[in-house]
């Protein structure tokens, strides 16, 4: 844990950050509860008395390319469950994700899932 | 029907938004993020620690590493978007990207004024009876975020076709 290696693997997706955060996601999206099972970490969103629900839906679409349908559903799972699952991949994968979801301000968190 | 003026409006034929805001909530802006930056800069008031949140809740040493990892390039995303905010503040219309850099400041700011009132589920803010000054900045900025979201919905329009 914590070697070199992986620390730059890490940074690369720093450095991947584009800075038209659009354009950046769309093939893990849709693929994401297929390849659950093989990339078990999940990305989990959870309510926040502050962040408004717009804004959630908002942030949602925007990074994940989510239709507003799908986003609205998420964040509605948020706001009455207390958390929902936005994403899933490998551990990198949900680590950029996560810090993204940071960056936007969203209370994210991410775990191996157990379901898998 | 009367018509309501808007803090923002999209226009997406240039990918641009209007900036529709008086002077003085300009300058209210301006205000409030100079003092911002110095409180991120300064790193030290409990309230930020909102801005940070934790990835690994299970396990501490994986999220140390994460925070040691993303800490500096988080500070530094907020500082950019203060420095576009600043930059932008006085054009009547500004790019859809620099406008989602306004976007963040507005949500940050909320974050930490939010986090500082101890806001909870609970709280319903009614304008008309609020005296407090951060309670006031707090749902003004509520106010602009929710116009803002409506003014750049437009960039996410893709998304829906599909």
């Amino acid at each position: 844990m914590g070697d070199f290696g992986e620390v730059v693997a890490h940074r690369s997706w720093i450095a991947m950050m584009n800075p038209s955060p659009i354009e950046t996601i769309e093939p893990a999206v849709e693929e994401s509860s297929e390849v659950k099972h093989d990339q078990p970490w999940i990305v989990i969103v959870w309510n926040d008395p502050i962040n408004l629900m717009s804004y959630v839906s908002f942030v949602l679409q925007k990074l994940f390319g989510y239709s507003k349908e799908k986003a609205d559903k998420l964040m509605l799972e948020v706001h009455h469950q207390g958390r929902a699952v936005v994403s899933a991949g490998n551990r990198e994968r949900a680590e950029f994700d996560v810090f993204r979801l940071h960056g936007h301000g969203l209370w994210a968190t991410m775990e191996k899932d157990s379901s898998s | 029907m009367s018509e309501v003026v808007h803090a923002f409006l999209g226009r997406p034929d240039l990918n641009q938004v209007e900036i529709r805001l008086d002077s003085e909530s300009r300058e209210v802006l301006l205000g409030l993020v100079k003092q911002f930056r110095s409180m991120l800069i300064d790193d030290s008031d409990q309230s930020l620690e909102r801005l940070y949140p934790p990835a690994y809740t299970k396990d501490s040493e994986l999220n140390d590493e994460y925070e040691d990892l993303v800490h500096d390039d988080l500070l530094k995303e907020k500082l950019e978007s203060i420095d576009v905010l600043e930059k932008t503040i006085w054009l009547e219309s500004i790019e859809l990207e620099d406008f989602f850099a306004w976007m963040q400041v507005i949500n940050s700011l909320r974050l930490v004024l939010g986090t500082r009132l101890n806001v909870s589920e609970e709280d319903e803010f009614d304008f008309e009876k609020i005296h407090d000054p951060e309670q006031t900045l707090f749902v003004w900025l509520a106010l602009l975020l929710e116009e803002a979201v409506t003014a750049s919905n437009f960039s996410l329009e893709d998304f829906n076709k599909r």
